[in-house]
Parts: C-alpha cells; sequence; structure tokens
C-alpha cells in the first residue's frame, strides 16, 4: 500500500471516528438499547463504493478499535466487532449485486445485519432467550437508519472529489 | 433503466425483503400479549432474585440491588407497574425507561447485570433478557 493511500485511509478512519465520538453525545432518544442512527456506517458505505472491501475493513477496525480504547468498555468492542462485521460482509455483497447504485438499499441491508449481529452477541452474552423480545425494535430501527446512512453516504459521495489514480 | 436490467432483480429482491421484514416486525410490536395481571421478576446475572405480584401493591413501595461490581439500582414498585429509578451505571437507559406495566419490553441494564420482566401471573418464571446500552 502506499503511503498515499495509507495517508487517504488513514484521514476516512479518522473521520468516522469523529462522527461516531459526535454521535456518541447524542443522548439515546428511544430507552431501548441498540436504537441508534450509526453515522459512521457513512464512512464505510462510501469507502466500499469508491475503494474496496479491504480498505473499508481496515477503516472500520480502526475505528471500532480506536473508539474501544478511547470511550469504550470491554464488552462494546464485541458487540462493535460483530455488528460492524456482519454489516461489512453483507453491505459488500449487496452492494455487488447492485453495482454500487442504490446505496440506501444496501445501507438498509447494512443496518439491519448491523442490530442482528449485535443481538447474536447479546444473546451469547446473556444465554437467555429474552433477547429476542428485541428483535422487531432492532429489525425496523435497523432498516430504518440504515436508509438513512445509505441516502447520506449518496449525498455525500457525490459531494467529494474523485480518487486520485495512485491512490486507488 | 433497461441496461440495468442486471441490477433490478436484486434490487426488487432486497426491497422485497426489507418491507416483508418491518411489515412483521411491526405485526409482532402490535400483536404483544395483554393482561393486567403481571408478576415482575428480576433477575441479576441470570437468576431470578425477587419476584412481585404487582397487582398486590397498593402503596409505593422501593428497595435498592446491589451487583457484584457495587453498582446498584434502586427499584420503584406501584400498583401494577415497576420502575428502575436510580442507578449508578453511566447511560441511566433502564431509568429512563421509566415504569413499564405490560411485558412487552423488559427493563435491563446490563452494567449492572440486572433484568426485571413482567409476565402474566398465570405463566412460571423463564428466562431473562438483554443487555442495556452497549452498542458501539
Amino acid at each position: 500500500m502506499s503511503v498515499r493511500k495509507t495517508a487517504v485511509l488513514a484521514l476516512f478512519a479518522t473521520l468516522s471516528l469523529a462522527i461516531f465520538a459526535v454521535e456518541s453525545a447524542i443522548p439515546p432518544l428511544v430507552p431501548i438499547p441498540g436504537i441508534k442512527l450509526g453515522l459512521a456506517n457513512i464512512v464505510t458505505l462510501i469507502l466500499l463504493r469508491r475503494f474496496s472491501v479491504r480498505d473499508a475493513l481496515l477503516v472500520l477496525i480502526s475505528r471500532i478499535l480506536l473508539s474501544a480504547f478511547l470511550f469504550g468498555q470491554a464488552l462494546s468492542l464485541l458487540y462493535s466487532l460483530a455488528g460492524g462485521l456482519c454489516s461489512l460482509c453483507v453491505m459488500a455483497a449487496v452492494m455487488g449485486l447492485l453495482q454500487k447504485k442504490l446505496l440506501f438499499l444496501t445501507g438498509a441491508m447494512g443496518g439491519l445485519t448491523h442490530n442482528l449481529g449485535q443481538l447474536a452477541v447479546a444473546f451469547a452474552v446473556t444465554r437467555t432467550g429474552g433477547v429476542i423480545a428485541y428483535l422487531p425494535f432492532l429489525v425496523l430501527s435497523g432498516i430504518l437508519t440504515g436508509l438513512f446512512t445509505g441516502l447520506c453516504a449518496a449525498f455525500a459521495g457525490k459531494l467529494l472529489p474523485p480518487v486520485p489514480s495512485d491512490v486507488s | 433503466m433497461k441496461k440495468n436490467s442486471s441490477r433490478r432483480k436484486p434490487a426488487a429482491i432486497i426491497t422485497a425483503f426489507l418491507l416483508l421484514l418491518s411489515a412483521a416486525s411491526i405485526l409482532c410490536l402490535l400483536s404483544g400479549k395483554s393482561g393486567n395481571d403481571y408478576a415482575a421478576d428480576i433477575f441479576q446475572d441470570g437468576i431470578l432474585i425477587k419476584s412481585i405480584r404487582l397487582n398486590d401493591f397498593s402503596q409505593t413501595g422501593t428497595f435498592t440491588v446491589q451487583g457484584k461490581n457495587g453498582c446498584v439500582n434502586e427499584i420503584e414498585v406501584r400498583h401494577g407497574s415497576i420502575a428502575v429509578i436510580s442507578a449508578d451505571c453511566p447511560d441511566k437507559l433502564c431509568v429512563h425507561q421509566g415504569f413499564i406495566s405490560d411485558s412487552k419490553l423488559p427493563i435491563t441494564c446490563l452494567p449492572n447485570r440486572l433484568v426485571i420482566r413482567l409476565r402474566p401471573v398465570s405463566d412460571s418464571p423463564q428466562t431473562p433478557a438483554a443487555p442495556d446500552g452497549v452498542t458501539y
């Protein structure tokens, strides 16, 4: 990887960390764990579209590790990783199917699988079936917030300058 | 859009899938169990530590539950409802949830590993539930 590309990806990682930090400062609107906008997903979507799955994965992992070290509890790392990796895999597949168009659909699938991944970890941590009570809420909120971040990524992507040829 | 037909089919399938899931979730939420004679089961670390029949309370009562790490939740019981009224965890999602009086969502506080779940008195106590605000 060229120095220039490393620098560009590092900038994206910083950006998503900043977005994440700002979002953490917003008090939860709904008293249900797991419901949040997931704005940092915008960066993942842009990277998936403009760069590659590998680059998006690098930035995602950096962001999750950094945020866990900076503001996290031990458990939050596990939840972030499960949600982030699930949604990244699915978004990569869906983005391929849709030929990088209709970003909001990719976002919705990403939001949905992010929440499902976290719910699976919650199930593993608590080892009880009771977490299923959250399933309908998390499915709905995942789809809706995913649509939103997908639209954000589509608009933001239009405003970004094209990737220089020596970076991509 | 003709030239894009290779992506129209997946797009349609994904849209249908998402709509179906949303509809199913909404149905699930609307068709929650109803009834009005509830018992509150209080779990800590997955173990039932207290079970209270809510309709037996005609006055307000409070008590505290202490966790292993020294975390404390203060719980208030009223006729027909129950709430965590104070907690020393950082986000206090359980407190913000307020009083619950039906079985749709349990009150959970993962930092203190506490779950309060309502069940119709006719059912037997069952498994507790989930985490509290640990999604990053």
